[in-house]
């Protein structure tokens, strides 16, 4: 009983969190994107989430950073609005390294909203060569003693905005799913040494329900993908691999349906369940590193690693895993609870 | 596990086989008009294509022929067999035939093809080894499911649906060590690692099959 | 009512941005795309709704049929 409890408590908590938190400021885009050596120019930067606008004790400082040795500070910082800011930038002469064009990241440090980091955000090209040492204006005024934003919030990324939020929602399907057919496996296995309708009842109802967890994860995963990826389906190694570990769940339950006799049915769908299960592991693991994934995490997909994940996400998404997974042994408790009385009923026990 | 009855058991499946060789050469028949109507069709695949085509017949081939394996025994002479030998060496045996089968199957499908539509095998030796690892891990996944499954009502289409998730980390990366045998000599490869994991899974699903493989036979 | 609720969600979420190229686009970026994560959300509600639907009926089918045995 009290796990049920806790299920609900921390979806709340999860629902609650994951809806009101904001996000950290960001920028969304500069324009114009691209510049040449030797200009003064005017940039604006669009930012997400942010209070450019509002009065602070020390004033907002904007870089567009190359790296930790070389980036170039803003003559003139003007916010326009809470959202967009206007600086300019006297561009110097030349490029560090003697490279034809550089990309830029653009930083918007403020007081108290912490830094914003857009990555790539600026083409500079040189206009025409110059074999002169390093404009000055690259390591004049060096990016350090960024402010670090007070409050709890989660992270900013392009492309996603809010829908990072789905962190909560749409990845702890795949790990109920894994929770609930290793549940089954484990009661197969404990029918195959002690024959129990009862144990039989419970692989089958964990089946079912980690099916239905497939499925949610799948077609949220896919109106996720839709604002985000372009498509909903993109043939990505994650939701083939489900999608086939669905299709071994529906076969257990069609080999389950091919026997009439009970205890047959029962035992070599146990049988199957392990083999499969097994063979799955491999899938789950050799297989993802096999294929570049759109999903974060993979290979080819720069913005969304461990970083992300770390303290803010981390206290939302554990719980919300352990919520999501109560709730789908809850559901398939129910579930054998209800065969029980059928069996029972058809005089089938 | 007894080891001594473990070759006479493969002996007899082979004999058997033998005797009533109808189910061997409905396979090769299967596999030459397979072959055929990709020739009928026409078309020169390109090396990716026929890497695919090449592994679909003999993903299917192969489940005919193990199924074919299974309903070949009539129920009382099993029972005979099943009381007599051990159940480790019954299915250990099963499975080392339909892994040479396979790999004959599989190695005249090559042949087959190549002779309608242009091999783009270079190295030899990697595509010989990956046909015999690909036989091996198809007869320990087709063996122990025609087990599981063959004797229900449409039993061949209920293997194929049982095995084919099974199969498919196996087939991806036998596709990848067969497009790996494209390459021409010298050029160094990664294919080690496939290689290693694919040994791992039929390490793990060899396991697997002796242990579960009381818990079928029981009737 | 509840069909027409679930149809109408499962078509905004996946069919509008066909139908609406750059306005919608436009309409997400202004919202920061919280609408995805509603969206989400209610998918997974209304999955878990519908199952557990399923199974209250099946559960009152059952009590049916033992209080007419009995």
């Amino acid at each position: 009983m009290w796990w049920k409890i806790t299920s609900v408590v921390l979806l709340v908590y999860t629902i609650i969190a994951g809806f009101l938190v904001p996000l950290k400021s960001g920028i969304e885009r500069v324009e114009p994107q691209a510049a040449q050596t030797g200009e003064q120019t005017t940039i604006r930067f669009f930012g997400y989430n942010t209070f450019f606008a509002r009065p602070s004790d020390e004033p907002l400082r904007v870089w567009l950073y190359y790296n930790d040795q070389y980036a170039l500070y803003a003559k003139t910082v003007r916010p326009l609005n809470d959202t967009i800011l206007e600086a300019t930038f006297s561009l110097p002469v030349n490029l560090p390294d003697g490279k034809p064009f550089v990309l830029l990241n653009a930083l918007v440090d403020h007081p108290t909203a912490g830094a914003s980091l857009l990555p790539a955000a600026l083409t500079l090209r040189q206009a025409d060569t110059l074999s002169a040492p390093l404009d000055p204006a690259w390591t004049q005024t060096p990016v350090e003693q960024l402010h670090v934003q007070k409050g709890f919030s989660f992270p900013y990324q392009n492309i996603l905005y809010e829908t990072i939020r789905n962190t909560y929602f749409h990845v702890p399907m795949w790990f109920v799913l894994l929770f609930l057919f290793a549940a089954s496996v484990w009661y197969s296995v404990k029918y195959l040494r002690r024959p129990e309708p009862d144990l039989d009842r419970y692989a089958a109802a964990y089946a079912e329900v980690g099916i239905l967890f497939g499925l949610l994860g799948l077609v949220s995963g896919m109106v996720w993908a839709n604002y985000t990826w372009g498509r909903p389906w993109s043939n990505d190694i994650k939701q083939l691999m489900t999608a086939v570990a669905l299709l071994v769940y529906m076969a257990y339950f069609i080999l389950r349906g091919s026997f009439s006799d009970p205890e047959k049915s029962a035992r070599l769908a146990a049988v199957y369940n392990i083999f499969a299960f097994a063979s799955l592991i491999p899938l789950l693991y050799i297989l993802p590193r096999m294929f570049d994934s759109l999903h974060p995490g993979a290979t080819g997909n720069p913005a969304f690693g461990t970083q992300d994940l770390d303290n803010t996400m981390r206290a939302v998404f554990y719980p919300a895993i352990i919520g999501w997974t109560l709730l789908g042994f809850w559901i398939a408790d129910l579930r054998t609870r209800y065969q029980r009385l059928h069996d029972r009923a058809m005089g089938v026990d | 596990m007894n080891w001594r009855s473990l070759l006479p058991l493969l002996h007899k499946e082979m004999v058997l086989e033998w005797r009533q060789r109808y189910a061997l050469s409905g396979i090769v028949l299967y596999v030459v008009s397979m072959v055929f109507v990709v020739y009928v069709a026409s078309v020169k695949p390109t090396p990716p294509m026929w890497n695919t085509l090449f592994w679909l017949i003999v993903l299917f081939a192969s489940i005919n022929a193990v199924v074919k394996s299974f309903v070949r025994e009539s129920g009382a002479r099993q029972l005979y067999y099943y009381q007599l030998a051990d159940p480790a060496a019954l299915v250990l045996a099963k499975v080392l035939y339909n892994a040479l089968l396979l790999l004959v199957l599989s190695g005249l499908a090559s042949v087959a093809f190549a002779l309608v539509a242009d091999s783009p095998v270079q190295r030899w030796p990697l595509f010989l080894g990956t046909l015999a690892l690909g036989s091996a891990s198809f007869s320990i996944a087709f063996t122990f499911i025609s087990a599981i499954a063959a004797k229900a009502d449409h039993g061949a289409t209920l293997v194929a649906i049982l095995s084919f998730p099974v199969v498919l980390p196996m087939l991806l990366t036998l596709l990848r060590l067969s497009a790996a045998s494209f390459a021409p000599e010298g050029m160094p490869l990664d294919t080690w690692a496939d290689v290693r994991n694919l040994l791992a899974v039929d390490a793990i699903l060899i396991a697997l099959v002796f242990v579960l493989f009381p818990y079928i036979w029981r009737d | 009512m509840g069909r027409t609720i679930l149809t109408f969600v499962l078509l905004m979420g996946i069919s509008l941005p066909a139908a609406l190229a750059e306005g919608n686009r436009d309409f997400m970026r202004e919202t920061g795309k919280i609408y995805v994560v509603v969206a989400t959300l209610l998918v997974i509600f209304l999955g878990i709704v519908g199952y557990l639907v399923r199974l209250e009926r099946k559960l009152t089918r059952l009590e049916h049929q033992t209080k007419d045995d009995a």
